[in-house]
This record gives C-alpha cells, sequence and structure tokens, in this order.
C-alpha cells in the first residue's frame, strides 16, 4: 500500500509514472462515490445539504436524480460516448457518474462556453467527429465498433488521442490536441460537479451560509468534515490498542 | 499623496451604497422603484454595460443630477435565488455567447475572464483589486516597450483611494509602486496560502495579505465574509464586492436606471455626427429600440466594446465607428497567468476561505538582469474541483492517472502569477462571420505573444516552481493559461495611434466617451478591476465638471 503522506500513489513520484491500480483504495463506508473507491470512506457531503441555501440544494440534488435518455447523441453514438466517458475518466464499474447523459443534456440545450477556436467546429460537431473517430480506429484494430472493443485497446486509442498521437483524418480532420481539450473540459465539468466525485476527493461541498470558521491551521478538522484514509495497516493498529 | 488612512470604519464620500442594502436579503433595493425613461425620452446619458466601468460612472452622475439609463446586455440579479454555492451551477454567471479565438495563442473567454449582468465580470472576479504602478504608465520612455499613457499615476491616485473605501479593499500595508494602506484590516491567511507564504519567505520574496476586495469589519450592511471559498461563482453574501453591491443601489437611489436583458446593436449618430443613442435588442422583442441621449458611454469592456464599434458602421464611418484609422479593437492585453500547484504531506483543504489571500509585486518592475522587459506578480488562487480537474489534465493526466490527482487534491495548494504582456497591434478583435441570436457579427479575438511576453512567462513560471519547491512540496504540476483582458480602444495623444483621448472621449465622435478597461494603453501585472473603476471616477469628475465634495 503506498505511504499517503509520501505521495507514492501520485504517478509523478513512481518509477513508471502511472498510478496503482485503484484496488489500493479504501471502500467507501458512507455515502456514495464513483465505483465505491475513495479517500475519504467515512465522508459523504450530502450529510450537510440541511445547511445548504434552497437554490444550491435545488442544483445539487438534481444530480442525483436519475439521469434522462439521451437526446443529442444517436443510438448509434450513444455506446461510443458511454465507452470513450468511461475510459477517460476510469470509471470502470458501478456505480458511475452519468456523464455521459450530463453532457448530453447540456448539448442537446446547446449550452455553449463562451468561444469557438478559429480552426474548430462548434463543439457539438466536434463531439460527434470525435466519437466517429473512435469507432473507427476500434473498426481498425478488428473490432465492430469502439464500445465494443477491449479495455486495453479503448486505453490505448484514448492515450494516443490524449498525447495528440492522432492523424487529423482519423477525426475527420479535427486538429487532435484541441478536440481532446473540447471533450476533456465538458467531462471534467460534469463528473467533478457530481457530489459522488466531491464524497471521492473529500471536497467540502457548498458553504452558504454556514461558512468556515475563520482559518483554521493546518490539520484542524471542523466537525461536518472527516480525516482521510491513512496508509497504517489497521490490523497492526488494532493489535496496538489491545495491548 | 502618501496620505494614511484610518482603518475600520472609514466611510467612503458620496456613496451611500452600503447602508442602502439590505441586512437580510441580497436583492438590490430599489429595483422595483427604480425610476424607468422612455425611448425617446433624451437623457443625459446612456451607458453601455453595468460593469466595473459603466456602474461607477452612472453612479458619480446620477449623484450629480445627470439623468443616467445603463444598457445591459445580462440579467438584473438577484443572488438569494439565481446564484448557487457551485462551480457547475455558476455557468450563467459568464459571457457564454459564442465568440470566435485565433492567431498563434488563443485566449479562452467564457468563463476565464467574461462577464455578464448586472455588476458584470467583478461579481466573478477572484477580488484581488491592486492599483497599477507608477511605472505603467509610462513604459515607453522607462523601458523602452509598450506605451505611454496620456495621464500620469498622480492623475488617478485619489480614485484608487476613492474606490478603495467605497469597495472596501482589506489587506495589509503595501510597499510597492505608490506604498499605502488599506482601509481594511488584513483577513486570517488560510492553510493552504500560509504554506506558499513560506516557501516565499525562504527564498527572500516579500508577500502580503491582499490586497482584496472582501469587508473585513464594519461597513453598513455589507456582511463579513464566511470564507466559503466560492468568489468565483459569485458571492452569495455580499462581503465581496461587485458594482451589484457597492455602487449600484447609490445609483439607483438617486435616479439612474439599469435596464437588464437589453443588447445593445449600434451607436447611432445624428446627421451633424453626433452621437444621439443607442439601439438595442430587449429580451423577448422582436424590434430593435432606441434610446436617445445627449452623450453615450460605452463600458462593455475589451471585446464587446470594438465589436459595438465595429457593428455600428455609418456614413462617414465605413470600416466601423471611430474606425477610419484602423485602431478599434487594436492592442488587446491579456495577463499570463500561469499557476502551480505544490503537493504536500498534511490536508491543506485550499478550498476553504476566499481564493484571493496573499500576493507578491516583487517581480513587478522591469530587472534587467532577468532578460526580458517588465514584470509579473504573484498571487495564490485555489481552484475548485472543476478547475482543479483541468489544471490536472493540463499536464497531459487522463483515466486512472487523473483519478488519482483529484483524489489527492485536499494535499495542494496552488499560487499563480501575472505576466504583463506587452500591448501589439495584431492582437486584435474584429468581426467574424458567425452571428449571435440577433443576427450581429460576433467578435473574434486573435492573440499572439511575443518574444518578450514568452521569457517573462517562462520565468515566472520558474519562480512559481521554487516557491513551492521552497516550502517543501512533494510533486509539482503546473497550468499554462491566461487571465483578464484590457485594451482594444485605447487612450492615446493622437487618432493615428488610439481611439479616445486623455478623457476617455472618442477622437471621431464628440459625444461618444469610452469608459471600460479597453481605453488602458498597458496592463501592468495589476488585476484591472480596481483601474477600471478608478478611471471612470476620473471621467465621472470631468463630465461633471467638478471635483467631488471631499
Amino acid at each position: 500500500m503506498p505511504e499517503i503522506r509520501l505521495g507514492e500513489h501520485l504517478p509523478n513520484l513512481r518509477a513508471d509514472h502511472r498510478p496503482p491500480h485503484p484496488s489500493w483504495l479504501p471502500r467507501q463506508r458512507r455515502g456514495t462515490t464513483a465505483q465505491m473507491i475513495g479517500r475519504y470512506p467515512d465522508y459523504d457531503v450530502m450529510e450537510n445539504a440541511s445547511s445548504w441555501d434552497r437554490a444550491t440544494r435545488e442544483v445539487v440534488e438534481a444530480r442525483l436524480r436519475p439521469p434522462s435518455r439521451m437526446r443529442f447523441f444517436g443510438p448509434s453514438e450513444e455506446p461510443t460516448m458511454r465507452a470513450l466517458c468511461d475510459t477517460l475518466l476510469a470509471q470502470d464499474r458501478d456505480p458511475k457518474v452519468p456523464v455521459s447523459e450530463m453532457v448530453d443534456s447540456d448539448l442537446a440545450e446547446g449550452k455553449e462556453d463562451g468561444f469557438r477556436y478559429a480552426d474548430m467546429p462548434p463543439d457539438e460537431t466536434t463531439w460527434r467527429l470525435v466519437l466517429a473517430g473512435m469507432d473507427g480506429l476500434a473498426r481498425r484494430a478488428d473490432w465492430p465498433d469502439f464500445a465494443a472493443a477491449s479495455e486495453p485497446l479503448r486505453e490505448e486509442v484514448v492515450g494516443r488521442f490524449a498525447a495528440a498521437e492522432l492523424a487529423a483524418e482519423t477525426l475527420g480532420g479535427l486538429n487532435p490536441e484541441r478536440a481532446f481539450l473540447v471533450c476533456m473540459r465538458w467531462v471534467l465539468s460534469a463528473f467533478y460537479s457530481h457530489p459522488w466525485a466531491w464524497n471521492e476527493i473529500g471536497f467540502g461541498g457548498p458553504a452558504y451560509p454556514r461558512g468556515y470558521m475563520r482559518m483554521s491551521g493546518v490539520g484542524l478538522l471542523e466537525p461536518h468534515e472527516r480525516p482521510g484514509a491513512t496508509s497504517e495497516d489497521p490490523v497492526g493498529l488494532a493489535r496496538e490498542w489491545d495491548e | 499623496m502618501k496620505r494614511r488612512l484610518l482603518r475600520g470604519s472609514l466611510a467612503p464620500p458620496e456613496n451611500d451604497s452600503r447602508s442602502l442594502l439590505d441586512a437580510q436579503r441580497r436583492d438590490l433595493p430599489g429595483e422595483a422603484t427604480m425610476r424607468r425613461y422612455r425611448d425617446d425620452d433624451e437623457v443625459d446619458v446612456c451607458v453601455v454595460g453595468a460593469g466595473a466601468g459603466g456602474s461607477v460612472l452612472a453612479q458619480r452622475l446620477a449623484r450629480r443630477g445627470w439623468s443616467v439609463v445603463v444598457l445591459e446586455a445580462g440579467p438584473f440579479w438577484h443572488p438569494d435565488r439565481d446564484w448557487v454555492s457551485d462551480e457547475a451551477g455558476s455557468h450563467h454567471l459568464y459571457w457564454t455567447e459564442r465568440r470566435v479565438i485565433g492567431g498563434t495563442d488563443p485566449v479562452e473567454l467564457g468563463k476565464n475572464n467574461s462577464g455578464r449582468g448586472v455588476g458584470g465580470s467583478m461579481v466573478h472576479f477572484a477580488g484581488y483589486v491592486p492599483r497599477f504602478h507608477p511605472s505603467d504608465f509610462c513604459t515607453r520612455t522607462l523601458d523602452g516597450v509598450g506605451a505611454d499613457w496620456p495621464l500620469r499615476y498622480p492623475e488617478l491616485a485619489a480614485h484608487y483611494e476613492r474606490v478603495e473605501l467605497e469597495l472596501p479593499v482589506a489587506g495589509q500595508h503595501w510597499p510597492w509602486g505608490d506604498p499605502h494602506d488599506y482601509p481594511h484590516a488584513p483577513h486570517p491567511v488560510s492553510q493552504a496560502a500560509q504554506v506558499v507564504w513560506r516557501g516565499a519567505e525562504r527564498l527572500g520574496i516579500r508577500m502580503r495579505v491582499g490586497p482584496v476586495a472582501i469587508v473585513n469589519g464594519t461597513f453598513g450592511n455589507r456582511p463579513h465574509c464566511i470564507y466559503r471559498g466560492f468568489c468565483l461563482q459569485g458571492c452569495k453574501v455580499g462581503a465581496k464586492a461587485s458594482p451589484l453591491v457597492t455602487h449600484l443601489p447609490d445609483a439607483l437611489a438617486h435616479g439612474a436606471e439599469i435596464r437588464a436583458d437589453c443588447m445593445a446593436s449600434r451607436v447611432v449618430l445624428d446627421s451633424s455626427g453626433r452621437a444621439s443613442g443607442v439601439s438595442y435588442f430587449a429580451r423577448g422583442e422582436l424590434a430593435e429600440r432606441r434610446q436617445r441621449a445627449r452623450l453615450v458611454a460605452l463600458a462593455c469592456y475589451s471585446i464587446e466594446t470594438p465589436r459595438l464599434l465595429l457593428n455600428s458602421a455609418a456614413p462617414g464611418f465605413p470600416g466601423g465607428l471611430c474606425n477610419n484609422e484602423d485602431q478599434v479593437g487594436r492592442y488587446v492585453m491579456v495577463q499570463g497567468a500561469t499557476q502551480s500547484a505544490g503537493r504536500f504531506p498534511d490536508e491543506l483543504r485550499m478550498y476553504k476561505g476566499p481564493p484571493p489571500e496573499v500576493s507578491s509585486e516583487d517581480f513587478y518592475e522591469t530587472d534587467p538582469g532577468r532578460g526580458f522587459a517588465r514584470g509579473f506578480s504573484i498571487q495564490t488562487v485555489s481552484p475548485l474541483p472543476i478547475g482543479w480537474a483541468e489544471h490536472v489534465a493540463a499536464e497531459g493526466h487522463w483515466g486512472r492517472g487523473l483519478r488519482e490527482y483529484m483524489r489527492d487534491y485536499n494535499h495542494w495548494t496552488t499560487v499563480g502569477v501575472l505576466n504583463e504582456f506587452l500591448p501589439q497591434a495584431e492582437n486584435r478583435v474584429t468581426l467574424a462571420d458567425d452571428r449571435d441570436a440577433h443576427g450581429l457579427p460576433v467578435a473574434r479575438f486573435d492573440h499572439g505573444l511575443g518574444e518578450n511576453d514568452r521569457a517573462n512567462q517562462e520565468y515566472s513560471g520558474r519562480i512559481a516552481r521554487h516557491i513551492l519547491e521552497a516550502a517543501g512540496a512533494q510533486d509539482v504540476l503546473t497550468i499554462r493559461r491566461y487571465a483578464h483582458l484590457i485594451g482594444g480602444a485605447r487612450m492615446g495623444t493622437a487618432p493615428d495611434h488610439s481611439v479616445v483621448d486623455r478623457w476617455q472621449r472618442t477622437w471621431a465622435v464628440e459625444n461618444l466617451y469610452i469608459a471600460d478597461g479597453s481605453v488602458c494603453p498597458t496592463q501592468g501585472s495589476a488585476n484591472p478591476a480596481l483601474t477600471i473603476m478608478a478611471l471612470a471616477s476620473r471621467l465621472a469628475e470631468h463630465l461633471a465638471g467638478r471635483p467631488p465634495a471631499a
């Protein structure tokens, strides 16, 4: 098990620059996280919801309702979209934050972020071209489509996409680097707006009108916070306490 | 000028906004009873844009008895209902209508730097309000780069002081530029910012708390900050300054009308070449309307002010109003805003407390030893989860690696820099082929960095990293980005290199003024809000023809 204080779980600090398999993480004991893993096993941000103002509570609680059916992506795009979002965010098992539905809903409603790169089409078009590109790359490796492809193949394709190693032709002529950033901008703002993701990372969530105590010292917790997981062996600790 | 202010409960002159606010509700008092003008009333001034510049101008002139109509493209906010303590839920605070970005180093707009609605971008600005340095007004003379302003720092100093009282600004004694004190005491420093402070101290870099436009003491009905950390999502508390709480209550009390949800489409000229009013589209109405006015002041900022001028082509101005010298939309600037995050063994929980905490201007001025002209400032910031995800992804992490860094969120602290990028004629706003819902061409903003800009960016990035390492960071993640906007209709001494004169009057139309940050010829490495307000305050004093009573 990596030593958390030393950051041994962080890719940059590891010899192979890859994260450890997530099986090292504690299972969530309280509330829900994506894949039920996280660093704050006893923390559920929704337990604080009664201290939030009504407008905020409505916005956050709406994200926990079952997602609506996809409206922007068609039936042939839907599995590819799910597989791409799952791979980008390593959501490899249930429960999953419904990122593809969240993105679909915003695209269907014409949400814009206030800019379009001069050498890029609108984001709606970018998404469709990217999905077609993912399917094309999977077929080139003899899979029926991206969603049916093996996990290693999907990771390899997305890895090349992330590293801007895909040729523009594979993405319908899109600038591959910018196309990846467009996809990430949408999926990250969906995933990390979800309370399950806040539980996983120990984010305090909305804090109005309660607020925080006036700047505590390092390591001081407030009553509504929970400590992060540590790396001690619980069996050993229990033994020490017994002795 | 080196007057020392008394701290605590000093009241600003000629602005009662703080006591007009309701202590229990965040709505702007007076919206329901606000004076309303008809389109064919010839008001004394029609201001376009209810942000930092437009609101200060409206408040000052309404106080002098001027009839004032402010057209604002976005909504009239009701913060208790419209704003949320949530990142994704705050999307509507930004100017999210399409704009096209290009050039060798395109600048992302939207939530990064563009506001919409009554109060403007200050509704979601972090809250840092440093002054410009005296050197910023004459970089051409001092450093051989940029441009000299047609005014100097002392002409703005009294307005800086006055606006600092109105916001009010909290912070420690400021040793840089023109040294000065702030009206409110410094806020306590969060644990995440303390770590940055310690690193800077070990390198001999001076840090100071603030300056932030966040109440820290008794100030009418404005509440104290509750340190919830959502400054960039609109301050539901009302502790952080925006014109919605600092100037518009007083403006309404003195008869100004804020006409929200009204998108200006063109400045209208009469047959003599004077501005006679502003055409606009009111939300939900198809027919274009026109507000008549004796004087027009544009305060739509660096993208929309040039766009409105370019969309106002008229006989005698075939390439856009005030653009016969091809100066409109040029010299738009952004600041380099690289952010570096450092990892520490203890939980720092950087989301707790306002993102703006401590800052340094030790590197603000030119140091020939660094190999480039002008400099940068250093400021702590603290991204919330979506911002932190963008930070992690910027280093190429995705999938499991991204999730691992995200889960480590509470162990990180973040320090940012603001580089003074130099003005370039080709960094400019033009009209794109895309059109908005009203059929108006949208803005295109092309941007590229110069050699000096890149050298500044590189050097400052190394300093930020050194600070984190000196504090004991175990890992560092960096995101290169830009922040703020300024320029686009700059002031100067002649129409061949500028759009407005030293009093922000357009060279081409005698009763058309520009009252926003687009008039600035340089930007320093200070956040622009305070300077935009101080310039609008100076302009108002000039227009009203007499100095404010002290």
